[in-house]
Order: structure tokens, then sequence, then C-alpha cells
């Protein structure tokens, strides 16, 4: 495979971290366009970790996937107790927050002589664990696709517990769910966390890859972008966010058709299926009848 | 005495992180056609030019991470030592981290954020700090 390839391929599964985690909350019900903030959190953590205390990538992703699991957690308390547009707006307000806050991080440590660590809207520079362990390109999308298929594994396993049955119902009708004894607002922090780790997880992975992260990285854009791509790959599935990635990096992207008139192509498609398909491609119809048709 | 010194000097020339120790700049010219820029990349080591290493230069968008690929390009030998030559094709103007990913002797990934417009690219000033290299 070229670099490029391998480049494509590296950025679908990272992004499809944050689009499963937006998935997750949409299934239960709620519409975050909050997770890059915990996406942002993972990946500081991570990065940290690794380059200011020299501990190796897997415990740093854990730790990143712990922070992340907690800043959603602590945003999800008092946020989930409102509803629809207003959630959506705490959530935003709250990514805000932290990307605002990752602005005023100053932490930096001496290293061999240079200054390592966040340096606020400078960004932070010399994630190196990768070129430091001799990770070649290939060997991080390895890794990355492991981490992913592993998630979807999860995924799979949950929706066809009693577990996701209760996710699937939560989101449908909560006060159904509350009348069979599901404690809606305790289920819904849980999952809220879950997200929140995931994110953070592609953050933590996003930050190793890049070497380089900054708040910017982890604005507006990428949380609408990772709601898009489950709106837009369908919510019946697992696969349905990863096929919203596929399309927008994979297709429209890495075809390159569109230059620099992408992002209008991917907003004009983003508008026509959720007036058409508003559960997108993959929605829960198209997954029964698939099922139906190959089990 | 003098042998500790040797030992300490020969640590420290065989720890990775002080040899190391990167510094680049960009320079880039557009070109007749749209997004595409004629670049010089100037690398250096513990201020020595860096000649010999095998340079991709990539890039993608600070403001959306992810969501370009940019094709990465191998970069050519430039006419002086340390530098190198690569034609960069954006898909749009603005602000871009240019990735330099160097393999061969050195093994390290570089980020250098650059402005582009129509009249070429300039180093991205954020807050009263100078950009660090």
């Amino acid at each position: 495979m070229d670099d490029y390839t391998v480049g494509v391929l590296t950025n679908i599964g990272l992004i499809s971290f944050i689009a499963l985690s937006a998935y997750l909350l949409i299934i239960a019900g709620e519409m975050s366009f909050g997770q890059q903030g915990f996406f942002g959190v993972g990946a500081y953590t991570a990065g940290v970790a690794t380059a200011m205390y020299g501990i190796p990538l897997p415990v740093a992703a854990g730790l990143a996937m712990g922070a992340g699991a907690a800043a959603a957690f602590l945003v999800g308390l008092p946020t989930l107790r409102l509803r629809g547009l207003y959630f959506a707006m705490a959530t935003l307000a709250a990514a805000e927050m932290l990307r605002i806050l990752f602005e005023l991080l100053h932490f930096q440590r001496d290293i061999d002589g240079e200054p390592v660590g966040p340096d606020g809207t400078q960004g932070f520079r010399g994630i190196r664990w990768v070129f430091e362990n001799g990770v070649e390109p290939a060997g991080y999308l390895a890794l990355v696709w492991g981490m992913l298929a592993a998630v979807i594994v999860l995924f799979l396993l949950v929706e066809r517990s009693r577990l996701g049955a209760t996710l699937r119902m939560l989101g449908e009708d909560p006060e159904l769910a509350r009348m069979l004894g599901v404690h809606v607002e305790r289920f819904k922090l849980g999952v809220a966390a879950v997200a929140g780790a995931l994110a953070a997880l592609g953050g933590a992975l996003y930050a190793h890859h890049n070497t380089y992260i900054e708040p910017r990285n982890f604005d507006i854009m990428l949380g609408v972008h990772s709601l898009a791509y489950a709106l837009i790959g369908g919510l019946g599935t697992v696969f349905g966010p990863l096929l919203g990635v596929l399309v927008d990096i994979g297709v429209l992207e890495g075809s390159r058709v569109f230059q620099g008139y992408r992002m209008i192509v991917f907003g004009g498609l983003v508008a026509i299926l959720l007036i058409f398909r508003p559960r997108g491609l993959l929605d829960e119809r198209v997954v029964n009848w698939l099922k139906r048709r190959f089990a | 005495m003098a042998k500790a010194a040797f030992c300490l000097v020969l640590a420290l020339l065989s720890f990775p992180a002080f040899a190391q120790r990167l510094q680049g700049e960009l320079d880039c010219k557009p070109t007749k056609t749209d997004f595409i820029y004629d670049c010089k990349v100037k690398l250096s080591r513990n201020g020595q030019p860096l000649s010999g290493a095998q340079v991709t230069v990539g890039a993608d968008m600070p403001s959306m991470p992810m969501a370009h690929n940019v094709k990465p390009v191998k970069a050519k030998a430039g006419k002086a030592p340390g530098e190198y030559e690569a034609m960069l094709d954006l898909e749009m103007l603005g602000e871009w981290a240019v990735k330099l990913r160097l393999a061969g002797p050195v093994k390290d990934q570089l980020i250098l954020l650059y402005e582009f417009d129509e009249k070429g690219a300039r180093p991205v000033r954020r807050g009263d700090k100078p950009p660090r290299k």
C-alpha cells in the first residue's frame, strides 16, 4: 500500500471512533454536538502521558479513555436533564468550554533541554511515541483498525444482548423504558460516559498519529462531522457510522472529484438524506431486510 | 575527569532525542494551477543542515482534522545542503499543518503551521509568541 492509501485508511479508522461515539448517543435518544471535546480530552491526556512521562501508548490510551469517560460523566450530570435541542446546545457549549480550556492550558516539562507539553494556542508538539518505538505507518494503521474492530465486535455483542434492546428502547421511548423498570437517567449517564471513553480513545490514537495537536483540532467542525457520519450511514447498525465515514473521507475526499467544493456536496448530501432517509442509509428497515435476506 | 566527560558526551550523542532534534522551514510559491505550490523545505538538526533524509510532505487542516487527505509527495534533494523540494497540491487556501515525515537515517515527523494564500505561504502566528519551528 502506498503512503496515500495508508493515510486515508488511518484517517477513516480514527474518525470512525468519534462517529461511533456520536452514534451510541443517538441510539440512546440523545444528539450530542460535543463529542469532539472528549476526543480532545483523550488526545491531550494520552499525549501528556507518553510525551511528558514516558508512559507506553497502550497504558496512555487507557488513561485517555478514563479521562474521556470522567469528562463525559461530569458533562452528562447537568446536561442529560435537558432534552432535544437544549441537550444538543448544552453539549456544544461544554465542548467549546473544553476547547477554551485547552487554549488556556500551559503545562510543559523540560525534556532533554526542550519544553514538551501543551502550550495553549501554540499547540502540543512532540508526541513521538510512535516514532521512538519504530512503529511504521502500516503498523499504526493495523493498530487503529485492530482497536476499531474490537470496538465494533463489542457493539455487535451489546446490540444482540438485553443491554442493546434496552438502549434502543431508551432511544425510542424513554417513558416506556422507565415503566419497565429502567433507571433512565442513570442508564443515559452510563452511555454518555462510554461514548466519551470511545471518543477519547480515538483522540489518543489521533494525537499519536499526528504527533501534534492544538485546540482548533477539536472545534465544532469535528463534532458536526461525527454526527453527520452517523446520520448519513444509518442508525440501524454499528456499520452505519462507518459507512458515513467511508462516503465522506473515502469516496468524496479520497477521489478528490469535488476538490474544494466537497464540503458543499457533503452538506447537500446530509440535507437530502435527512429529508428522504432521516435515519440514514443503513436504517433499521434496511438492516432488518438484510438480516432476513442473508440470515 | 576526562574519561567521565568523554562518557557523558558519548551518552548525550547516543540519546535519540538529542540526536534527532529537528527544525524545519518552508518557502512555498504558488504555481499557475490553483492550490498547487512549489515548496522548498529547509531542514536542520542541532543547528546543522540535515541532508540525505527521505522526506515525504503531506498536509492536514487543523480546523478540519482527518477530513482532508492531501496526497503526500516525496521531496527531492535541493541545491543547498539540508534543502528539499516538493510540489504540494492542496485542496483550498487557508491554514495548513504541513507534515514532514522523515525516513532513512532520521525517523521523525515535523509539523509546520503555514497560512497558504494566492501569494504563497507564511508561518502562522498565534498570540504574542513567535511560532516554534
